[in-house]
């Protein structure tokens, strides 16, 4: 078993004339930065992290940390599905760290994890945002490569996300399963061998009505055609938890884009077009 | 099994449990389906046979990975004679945490503050008013589980005992509030929550061995109908 151990370094600063620019960043393989785009209209840079090889394969260490300087806006997305494939023994581990300061904007929205028959897989993540900073985060997942009818025959998933703002612990979530649980629990639910899973949070201004907004109200109405969607206020009623399940990964990406449509009314850097087909 | 005479020490405890398990202990744990009532809503779960998928696919492996490790570590924590505040306010923070849907934390924050009061109250004893004072100056939220370890130290319980406490809190409140959601009677909630207590030993055991860094489950289905059951049109439950 041998494996990559790779890293990415990222920071994204405010530069004088107002725009967002790359300030400094390192990466080693697995991980690629394609070139930045500045999306003047959102004033927002979007940012590709390409993974150049097959996929994530065992032994595979992956370590990035992203910032975003105050008053800078950032996307982060990946330009296709990342891959965990079948592992004979040992694990792939990828920890990823993000950190905003007060004024700044990331979203991170990656294509959806496939993992494989036989992968195992461990991910954590830390979403840390300063006061008055905000951002939004979406992880996808797929069963499996439904295509090929392989579905739930992953031997371990471990997703862990813990958010933090304004320097409080506001969620802590621990996803560890093995696919042959996820599919029952999806059989119980009447999802089917195609079920996907996207589990999002939103930080930031805006978040701490008291009452019921009406824009959860339009997340809620999403709520059809096999779709099941709900959001909830994190403690302290510092963001809000969003998570949705759809029959097949097309559904999936296309509520995660009437999300963030949504959502835009409270975060406009979320208008902000991944420029992917 | 013991066939040695429980001594006066263990039945000091032992009966302290019981009260504190007892649907008459004021806990205000009636109120609460912890989900069940949105699942029954969304239609996920409808009779026995999909109650009982739930209880095994998804309660007690939020008891094995969440609830019991949680009240195993608070357990530890509140050690009387050395306790570990700076533990115990992070466990708390932690159980809030844990959860995602704002009844989820509604119910745990309820049940164990009141939990927390009356072992203060009962018993007069001066860990549980130190924790009250903490919790109160740190700002820590209550813990369903956090607060049942309190209780099984003011009691002088061992930590097994505590965790099938909880469990046995868990499920039974669960399956209570089945029946006045579905169409389920009493001798088909009791034979569910025999065989899920059946599960007790090695779902106990497994808790106990889960470290502070790897405490959490979730159920994507459960989290989804507790954020939607806020804002049910109706609803016999708050949870």
């Amino acid at each position: 078993m041998s494996g990559f151990s790779g890293h990415l370094s990222l920071r994204a600063e405010l530069r004088p004339d107002g725009r967002t620019a790359v300030g400094a960043q390192a990466f080693r393989a697995p991980y690629h930065v394609s070139k930045p785009y500045w999306d003047a209209e959102t004033r927002t840079l979007l940012v590709q992290v390409v993974n150049p090889t097959a996929g994530i394969l065992s032994g595979d260490r992956l370590e990035s940390s992203v910032e975003v300087g105050a008053g800078a806006a950032l996307l982060l997305t990946t330009p296709s599905a990342s891959r965990v494939f079948k592992m004979r023994e040992g694990e792939a581990l990828s920890t990823q760290r993000f950190n905003v300061e007060a004024g700044g904007w990331l979203e991170v929205m990656p294509e959806p994890l496939v993992p494989h028959r036989g992968s195992v897989f461990h991910q954590r993540t830390s979403l840390i945002v300063a006061e008055g900073g905000s951002a939004f985060y979406a992880d996808l997942l797929m069963p499996g490569r439904v295509a090929h009818g392989e579905a739930w025959e992953w031997n371990r998933l471990v997703l862990e996300l813990d958010v933090r703002h304004g320097g409080e612990r506001l969620l802590h979530e621990r996803f560890d399963q093995n696919g042959e649980g996820l599919r029952a629990l999806a059989a119980l639910a009447g999802a089917g061998e195609g079920a996907c899973f996207g589990n999002a949070v939103v930080l930031g201004a805006g978040m701490d009505a008291a009452g019921a907004p009406s824009w959860r109200d339009a997340l809620h109405s999403l709520h059809t055609d096999g779709v099941w969607i709900g959001a909830s206020q994190l403690r302290l009623g510092g963001g809000w938890s969003i998570k949705f399940v759809a029959p097949d990964g097309i559904r999936l990406k296309q509520k995660l884009g009437a999300i963030r449509r949504i959502l835009a009314g409270l975060c406009p850097h979320l208008t902000c077009d991944a420029r992917k087909l | 099994m013991n066939s040695d005479p429980a001594i006066n020490t263990d039945a000091r405890w032992l009966v302290g449990l019981l009260q504190a398990g007892d649907s008459y202990y004021p806990t205000g744990a009636y109120a609460h389906s912890f989900g069940l009532e949105g699942l029954v809503q969304a239609g996920m779960v409808k009779d026995r046979a999909t109650l009982r998928e739930f209880i095994f696919l998804s309660v007690l492996p939020a008891l094995r990975q969440a609830e019991l490790p949680l009240a195993s570590h608070a357990y530890v924590a509140f050690e009387p004679t050395a306790p570990n505040w700076v533990g115990v306010g992070e466990l708390c923070v932690l159980s809030h945490a844990l959860k995602s849907a704002k009844e989820a934390r509604t119910a745990t924050e309820n049940i164990g503050r009141q939990r927390a009061e009356l072992a203060a109250a009962l018993h007069g004893h001066p860990l549980a008013a130190e924790y009250l004072e903490r919790a109160a100056a740190g700002g820590w939220p209550f813990s369903s589980a956090i607060s049942a370890a309190l209780e099984g130290r003011v009691l002088g319980a061992p930590r097994e005992a505590v965790l099938a406490g909880v469990m046995y809190a868990s499920i039974g409140g669960l399956l209570a509030a089945s029946m006045k959601i579905m169409r389920i009677g009493q001798n088909a909630s009791q034979s569910l929550l025999t065989e899920a207590l059946g599960q007790a030993p090695s779902v106990i055991a497994a808790a106990a061995s889960v470290p502070v860094a790897e405490i959490g489950w979730f159920n994507p289905w459960l989290d989804i109908a507790a954020a939607r059951h806020e804002t049910a049109d109706g609803r016999m439950f708050i949870s």
